[in-house]
């Protein structure tokens, strides 16, 4: 059985059902990212796994035994705060070390402990200063610390680096992976970044209006995401959808035609029309290509590549081209297509066919 | 002359009336009464002021009846705003979550403080009343003998505490309240997910982290409880005897009675002395406390 698991979980405030009958599967030692747009009953979804948000319904397992009825202390959980959460009047080391003196553990073995920790995660200079006097990196360190020294059996991330600036945020999100897998702790993780997602992730819940829209590896959202939410939301820039029509081993975009791939052909066999969706940096040559003239409205030079946002008809659509590609705005430019990379949705539905 | 001096000048003019509205305001009439405080002056019958030197302290400490009503109103002080303390900060513990009705217990809770403290004294001494009075209705219906509340020394200082912590108690909740509501979540959620014991939570982490304030409430409750006079004077009028006479009122009596204004000014910068020097021992020991957290 999954080391973590969640059957028909459910949660509403008042009338408002936030969390429809929700089902997940965590196996155990796995680092599972749960992201979504705001509002979207991730973070909800962590504090019931907490026990800090009781359930409207379902269950709750970890490690084989039914918590849905369990007090937050009693589950073996470890949770990281958004914002450190730290004891504001205890230096570094009681932080730590506090939860363990508490249930009575021997002060030598809690020193042991709390050295240990402190090395692993370079805290050792700071251990008798308040967290008052550390960092925002220094203190989400603490909060890590604090943590993983109770060896839990799970531990639970919060947007845990939201605070953080963008360079700290890059260092941490390594940091935190490595020291998951080295500890080999199950871990969830919840963030609003698709990136943090993305590159911490062994898997990926993308949560949508309380629901699961995908749980899938990272590459796979990228590759081959289940529906139209799950490619709008991974990647960036992000995906450029059209709602065009088929016929002749072709799709007619505004009065454009673009050749499909073999593989498109299949797919869309007996289709009159379709979400056609493709990724701004798959503009590119291919094995199976085709011409779209659009119209640059600006360029957003970045170095390695240009973005070109423009309209098709009355499209919008975003183009990643090489930095020297001849654009200028206003005036018609033709890019080529990666027809093999081109994603197809049901457009009633949003589902990937 | 430089330019740069001449509007620096200037700003003294512009700091002047204010200056002048402070000292007219606040500080004459501190230093009219330390002057008066030198003399003998008595309106009656009116004698002309003369100046005695610290013959009027020397009466004011020489008096047992400034010592006892000294001791007094510290036991008063003390204990009633412990107590306040103790009870307030529970209230609001208690209403930060949220027991059912916890809407109609804050606005209940808070009633006591908006009376005019005459308005509760009268209250308090027809509730405590030996013939009329509810306490002893009950007391008598039970079988017991009447209790007289406000004629027995140790029984009225009792009902002035007790009425002192009725009145006062809403102020450290509302305060307190404030405070606790003021503290982050997620420190607290942390906690519980540490497995933390209610108490524990308590004693560590939450009476730690609202120390400032608490030291804070219980200052301004230290300091505004020395003042009492309203409450004694309704209730008991400082009686039996001197029993329940606080420093404020004897102050009153020997200046509206006996109209000695210069022994009163000379009680009043004593008083002054007295809350100063317990304010400031109060704050150093409420610091060593602190510091012990920080």
């Amino acid at each position: 059985m999954a080391h973590v698991n969640l059957s028909q979980v459910r949660k509403s405030f008042g009338s408002v059902e936030v969390i429809p009958p929700l089902d997940l599967a965590i196996e155990e030692g796995e680092f599972i990212v749960l992201v979504g747009p705001s509002g979207c009953g991730k973070t909800t979804t962590l504090r019931m796994v907490a026990g800090l948000e009781s359930t409207t319904g379902g269950r709750i397992d970890i490690a084989g035994r039914d918590v849905t009825a369990v007090r937050p202390g009693e589950r073996n959980c470890a949770m990281v705060f958004q914002n450190y959460a730290l004891y504001p009047h205890m230096s570094v080391r009681q932080n730590i070390g506090y939860a363990m003196k508490v249930h009575g553990m021997p002060a030598a073995e809690i020193a042991k402990r709390v050295d240990d920790t402190a090395a692993l995660l370079g805290l050792a200079p700071y251990l008798d200063r308040k967290p008052g006097a550390l960092s925002g990196g220094q203190r989400q360190r603490v909060a890590i610390g604090r943590a993983l020294v109770r060896q839990p059996e799970v531990f639970l991330f919060d947007e845990p680096l939201s605070n953080l600036d963008a360079k700290l945020r890059v260092e941490m999100r390594a940091e935190i992976k490595i020291l998951q897998r080295r500890l080999g702790t199950t871990a969830i993780y919840v963030t609003h970044d698709q990136v943090e997602a993305m590159t911490m992730a062994d898997r990926v819940v993308v949560m949508n209006g309380g629901r699961i829209e995908q749980v899938a590896a990272p590459i796979t959202l990228y590759e081959k995401p289940a529906n139209r939410f799950v490619a709008n939301f991974i990647g960036s820039p992000a995906m450029n959808f059209f709602e065009v029509t088929v016929g002749d081993g072709e799709i007619a975009l505004a009065d454009q035609k673009l050749s499909l791939a073999p593989s498109g052909r299949a797919t869309l066999a007996g289709r009159r029309t379709v979400t056609f969706g493709i990724r701004p940096e798959h503009m590119r040559e291919g094995a199976h290509t085709a011409r779209l003239t659009l119209v640059p409205d600006a360029l957003e030079p970045l170095g390695a590549h240009t973005l070109i946002i423009g309209h098709v008809g009355e499209h919008r659509i975003t183009a990643q081209v090489d930095p020297r590609f001849p654009a200028v705005p206003g005036q018609p430019c033709a890019v080529t297509i990666d027809m093999e990379q081109a994603h197809f949705f049901d457009p009633d539905t949003g589902a990937r066919l | 002359m430089s330019v740069g001096t001449a509007p620096d000048r200037v700003k003294y003019l512009f700091i002047w009336p204010a200056f002048l509205v402070v000292l007219t305001v606040s500080l004459f009439p501190l230093i009219y009464a330390l002057i008066v405080s030198f003399q003998a002056v008595r309106l009656v019958p009116p004698v002309p002021p003369r100046f005695v030197g610290l013959d009027n302290y020397a009466q004011v400490l020489g008096s047992g009846r400034f010592w006892g009503a000294m001791w007094t109103t510290t036991i008063i002080v003390f204990v009633s705003v412990a107590l306040q303390y103790v009870i307030g900060f529970t209230l609001a513990l208690v209403l930060h979550h949220n027991v059912p009705g916890a809407a109609l217990y804050r606005v209940s809770f808070l009633l006591p403080m908006f009376l005019a403290p005459v308005g509760v004294a009268l209250i308090a001494r027809m509730i405590f009343h030996p013939v009329l009075g509810p306490v002893n209705a009950l007391i008598t219906g039970l079988g017991f003998p009447t209790v007289t509340f406000l004629t027995d020394p140790a029984l009225a200082i009792s009902v002035l505490i007790l009425v002192e912590v009725w009145q006062w108690t809403p102020f450290v909740v509302l305060l307190m309240l404030a405070g606790l509501q003021g503290l982050p979540a997620e420190v607290f959620e942390a906690a519980r997910v540490d497995n933390i014991p209610v108490l524990r939570r308590f004693r560590d982490i939450t009476f730690p982290m609202l120390l400032p304030l608490s030291t804070a409430v219980v200052f301004i409750r230290l300091i505004e409880g020395y003042k009492v006079v309203d409450t004694a004077f309704v209730l008991t009028g400082g009686g039996p005897g001197t029993a329940t006479e606080t420093l404020t009122l004897y102050a009153y009596y020997e200046g509206f009675r006996k109209f000695n204004i210069g022994m009163t000014s000379a009680l009043s910068f004593v008083f002054l002395v007295v809350v100063t020097i317990a304010g400031t021992l109060y704050l150093v020991a409420a610091q060593r406390l602190a510091r012990r957290y920080r």
